[in-house]
């Protein structure tokens, strides 16, 4: 005969086996892993496409609606504007006239890490080795290093981890969570284009298990539950479409793929390069996968299709790395478990040792958690959350200093920009009727308008011709980049304005039309413009962002 | 009882004889279509200044120094492709690009059937599987073999393969082949390297391919040491070693040289990389497992590749074998037993004549692509597009012994062109330019802040740009003027000023009339 209390000590029971399970040598491992995921993926705003995905939420907000066309550009200022990420925008506006940068910069911060637990639990359904676990979503962390940082891509990386999880226990516990799927999918496609991906990956899922079942491979998951993947997929793709682009949101996502110019001149869209260290532990992570799955030969279909599909696409384009990570991080860490098991199969098993009493392993589990948390905390959360837009962080990212200078020119100016710098110039200088030549929602921009400033970008022969029959005023550019190099020398440019980060050229034939107001010759002690020319000189120059 | 088939003696042996006419002419079938994509005008930039070099060397010997450019090399010349540079020559002298092309495509396809011959003979991969990796490989690779010291080691690797697999089958004869072997391959390629480093990996790590055979570790390591020591004999003796290691260590060279820097993944050829890569995965998976010095020499051939895009022609090389092995075995274990296709036995006098017509068919298929490329008029248009062949005629009409700039990917066709008097800037032998000139050039090239101050320190006065080059316009607001438009490669002949221009008040307007045609 059963008791009230017989479930409450189930659940007594259930709750300690879990705090023994958190508080073992793995467990301790997994923890600290998790804290330290936080780290990397909490930095100031790299993004340059933030601001002007700030400024376009401010616009949103005080219009009340959409923007038909862009207000930034003096080039493509007739095109029509997709705005497919209204609501982050949106949000980002209201949250930061509330707070400052500071809360996006938690918040999003956040969203990458709540990615990289739901990748931890997709992995940790299968029950594999603690230390296997943790070294897995180590290695996932290092290798999305060159992606982490807030930015609104990383919204798609966690839903797609998440999206990974709710199908992944789907397939393996069944029950209705799956559905939670609709309501993400409905949020996320007014958030980030990237949505698509989300839906590409559950048709992966699919296609792959049917595929597997037919091709007798291991593992795979009961037929009704990869059916019932199906009517999710169509309700998640249809509620995609409620947005306010409509259906055509769905063709917008694949536009940037088959754009030849964005895959050619958007850095982010290059293939990894090997040689920098940032993407190498991107390259030690494939090829070891490569190999564990030799090894071990034994792979589900889903988990062979995701990794086929990321990989290809990691390797077409960096940005596309962390992708990689959500989907193949779990696959690395079952296949590491899978190898280990066969081992530990062989070898004699040691006995375990005696474990210290419970109460000081919480204890020390604690003590751990409290320090490595304050120590992210203190030296890593709060002086990103701190940085405004006008500090020495962002000025050695931005050109903080020019946009100043530019904010005093007694008139709006046509600004012929480097392409990662027009969404700070238009956040700072729009409202003051500055316009810029291209800023980074290269969709809008068009092929041919990014095929013409790459062609100044590189000192064609045509490069000057492209600038003044845009209807350029200045050109401001990074300082040390070929076209400033060449501009120094030409005589029908003259130089206006020059820190450790940009330059600035005007016509020779304008110069005196647009009355600029000299540059500044020095600044106050403490304004980060005089700390940019000690710390640029200590650093030996800036980078482009 | 179990019901057995006897088969006559005489039967067998025509059976056998059968295979291995049906294997032969699926391999030259195959290897007679991989020529149509290894015989390549010289579309390597390199190619000229080798055969400037083989001129040289046939005439005057090997130099002690960098013998084409007025920069200051780092390195004392180390002729470590002398061998490759003078038969480069004597097959030009001979009967010009067009042979040097067919020599160098037949090498490069050789190099894939031999490697496709280094299946395990018991594993009896058919005919049709060898042919699949020899033509999957040979596409892969298309763009990085033709006229080039590459396909020599690709010949050597895949004569190691070979070596091995024998090796491995109990034939341990076969390694005392390889002293000779790297001893000539020293002096062509420094990608003997790689073959040194496949026979470090197959003596702890390759097993005998038959359960019954010993294999014989002390003759590979003793054939290894004595590789090693053949490499020695060559021109630079041991310093050909620190020529290697400041090839693959210099940082510089990745900035410089396209070929060493990682894939780029939006190009098709890379993609086919990319593909071949996933079905050898997909193979081994499916095919019972790699065997492990399979999979390590496959994997670190990956790697490299990811490191440098050179490296995608070795890791074809290395995937032919194994394409044909674990595909075959992935074939009969997972395909056939699932088909139920009636097999009707084709009569051998018929099965060789219809062997004989497709290898025709083929042969006729690939010498109308093939041969239109080999006539001189084709190596002579193919020249004058793709290299500043009309510009240089200009320079060496007008300012023969004067300095030149031009960019690193037709400095070796200028010294090919000009091999007198130290007139060239730099050409693609990094390792010997060392650092500091490298980073003299890339100063230029990449119009860093001293670029103009570089050319007037070098005495540089003359130069040929890409008409659409960022030298181009750079040069014309210091005041350079244009000399003269070679429009079929694209490229200006330019010239400083004698004086300080005071005013350059227009952009640069390359020139379209034929009066300026150089």
């Amino acid at each position: 005969m059963t008791t009230m209390a017989e479930p409450v000590v189930r659940v007594h029971a259930r709750s300690r086996r879990w705090l023994e399970e958190l508080v073992s040598p793995g467990g301790l491992f997994v923890s600290a892993i998790v804290i330290l995921a936080l780290f990397p993926v909490t930095s100031i705003i790299r993004d340059p496409d933030f601001w002007w995905h700030l400024r376009a939420g401010q616009l949103i907000v005080d219009h009340g609606a959409l923007l038909g066309t862009d207000p930034f550009t003096y080039t493509v200022s007739s095109h029509a504007w997709t705005m497919h990420e209204w609501l982050s925008e949106v949000f980002f506006a209201v949250v930061q006239r509330a707070g400052g940068l500071g809360p996006i910069v938690l918040i999003l911060s956040v969203v990458t890490w709540i990615g990289i637990v739901c990748i931890l639990l997709r992995a940790a359904l299968r029950a594999p080795n603690r230390f296997v676990l943790g070294l897995g979503v180590l290695l996932g962390v290092i290798a999305g290093y060159p992606i982490w940082g807030p930015r609104v891509q990383m919204v798609t990386f966690c839903f797609s981890a998440l999206t990974l999880l709710l199908v992944e226990r789907h397939l393996v516990r069944g029950g209705r969570a799956i559905w939670l799927l609709v309501p993400l999918f409905l949020v996320w496609s007014n958030l980030h284009s990237g949505f698509i991906i989300g839906l590409g990956f559950i048709a992966v899922v699919i296609v792959a298990e049917l595929a597997g079942r037919r091709l007798g491979m291991p593992d795979n998951a009961s037929s009704s539950r990869v059916r019932a993947l199906i009517p999710v997929l169509v309700a998640c793709a249809v509620v995609s479409m409620i947005n306010p682009n409509g259906p055509g949101i769905l063709l917008y996502a694949f536009q940037t793929q088959t754009s030849a110019a964005q895959q050619a001149l958007i850095l982010e869209w290059h293939s990894p390069d090997f040689h920098d260290w940032n993407v190498l532990p991107f390259g030690i992570m494939l090829v070891s996968l490569v190999a564990l799955i030799t090894v071990n030969r034994r792979l589900r279909a889903r988990d062979a299709a995701l990794v086929l599909v990321t990989a290809a696409l990691a390797l077409q384009s960096v940005r596309h790395i962390a992708l990689f990570v959500a989907a193949a991080t779990p696959v690395w860490i079952n296949q590491a478990d899978l190898l280990l098991r066969r081992r530990r199969g062989r070898a004699v098993q040691r006995r375990p040792g005696a474990m210290p009493p419970l109460r000081l392993r919480v204890l020390t589990f604690a003590a751990l958690a409290v320090t490595l948390f304050a120590a992210f905390v203190a030296g890593r959360l709060v002086p990103a959350m701190r940085a405004q837009p006008g500090s020495l962080a962002y000025a050695q990212e931005f050109p903080v200093c020019a946009t100043r200078w530019l904010a005093t020119a007694p008139r709006p100016l046509n600004i012929f920009n480097q392409y990662g710098e027009g969404g700070f110039l238009s956040y700072q200088l729009s409202s003051r009727g500055d316009k810029v030549f291209v800023f980074g929602d290269a969709a809008l921009m068009g092929d041919a308008l990014l095929y013409r400033y790459a062609a100044v970008e590189a000192v064609q022969p045509s490069w000057e011709s492209i600038i003044r029959s845009a209807g350029t005023d200045i050109v401001l550019f990074d300082t040390g980049t070929p076209l400033a190099n060449v501009m120094a020398h030409s005589t029908r440019w003259v130089n206006v304005y020059h820190d450790p980060l940009s330059v600035a050229f005007v016509p020779v034939d304008k110069q005196s039309a647009l009355n600029l107001p000299p540059a500044p010759a020095s600044y106050p002690p403490g304004d980060p413009c005089s700390q940019l020319k000690v710390a640029s000189s200590v650093n030996g120059g800036t980078q482009n962002p | 009882m179990s019901a057995m088939r006897v088969v006559p003696t005489g039967e067998l042996e025509r059976e056998r004889r059968a295979a291995r006419r049906t294997r032969f002419t699926w391999i030259a079938g195959a290897a007679l279509l991989t020529l149509a994509l290894t015989v390549q005008p010289f579309r390597d930039t390199d190619v000229w200044w080798h055969l400037a070099l083989g001129q040289l060397i046939t005439t005057h010997g090997i130099p002690a120094h960098e013998p084409f450019s007025f920069l200051p090399a780092a390195y004392p010349w180390v002729g470590q492709q002398w061998l490759y540079e003078v038969l480069l020559a004597g097959l030009v002298g001979a009967g010009g690009a067009a042979l040097a092309s067919a020599v160098m495509g037949a090498v490069a396809v050789v190099a894939l059937v031999v490697a496709a011959l280094a299946v395990p003979r018991t594993a009896r991969v058919g005919g049709v599987w060898l042919a699949i990796g020899i033509l999957l490989s040979g596409l892969v690779m298309a763009q990085v073999v033709g006229v080039r010291g590459q396909v020599i080691s690709l010949a050597g690797v895949a004569a190691v393969l070979f070596v091995i697999a024998r090796w491995r089958e109990g034939r341990t004869g076969f390694v005392w082949l390889l002293p000779a072997l790297f001893l000539v391959w020293a002096n062509m390629h420094a990608g003997f390297i790689v073959g040194l480093a496949i026979l470090a990996l197959a003596l702890p790590l390759a097993r005998a391919l038959a359960p019954a055979t010993a294999i014989a570790r002390k003759p590979l390591a003793a054939a290894l040491g004595l590789s090693l020591l053949a490499t020695l004999i060559n021109p630079a003796g041991i310093a050909l070693y620190g020529y290697v290691a400041e090839t693959f260590m210099n940082p510089t060279i990745t900035q410089v040289v396209t070929e060493w820097m990682s894939p780029d993944f939006h190009n098709v050829w890379v993609q086919l990389f990319e593909a071949e890569a996933i079905l050898l995965v997909v193979l081994w998976v499916i095919g019972g497992g790699p065997d492990r010095f399979d999979a390590v020499l496959a994997v670190a051939a990956l790697a490299a590749t990811l490191q440098a895009q050179r490296n995608i022609s070795l890791f074809a090389l290395i995937a032919v074998p194994q394409i044909a092995l674990y595909g075959s075995r992935a074939w009969r274990l997972r395909i056939a037993p699932r088909l139920r296709a009636r097999r009707t036995a084709t009569a051998p006098r018929a099965a060789s004549l219809i062997a004989v017509a497709a290898i025709t068919a083929v042969a006729a298929a690939v010498a109308t692509t093939v041969v239109p490329r080999l006539t001189s008029s084709a190596s002579a248009a193919f020249e004058s597009s793709r290299y500043p062949k009309a510009a240089a005629d200009y320079v060496a009409a007008h300012f023969a012994r004067d300095r030149l700039y031009t960019a690193d990917s037709w400095g070796g066709y200028l010294a090919f062109r000009f091999p007198e008097g130290r007139v060239v800037f730099l050409y693609d032998e990094t390792a010997i330019f060392g650092s500091a000139a490298l980073q003299r050039y890339l100063d230029v090239h990449l119009l860093r802040k001293d670029w103009a101050t570089v050319l007037s320190s070098e005495s540089v006065h003359h130069a040929i740009v890409g008409d659409n080059s960022q030298e181009a316009a750079a040069f014309h607001e210091i005041g350079w003027t244009i000399d003269c438009h070679d429009a079929t490669s694209g490229s200006l002949v330019m010239t400083a000023p004698t004086m300080a221009p005071s005013k350059v008040s227009s952009p640069l307007a390359v020139p379209t009339t034929a009066a300026t045609a150089c």
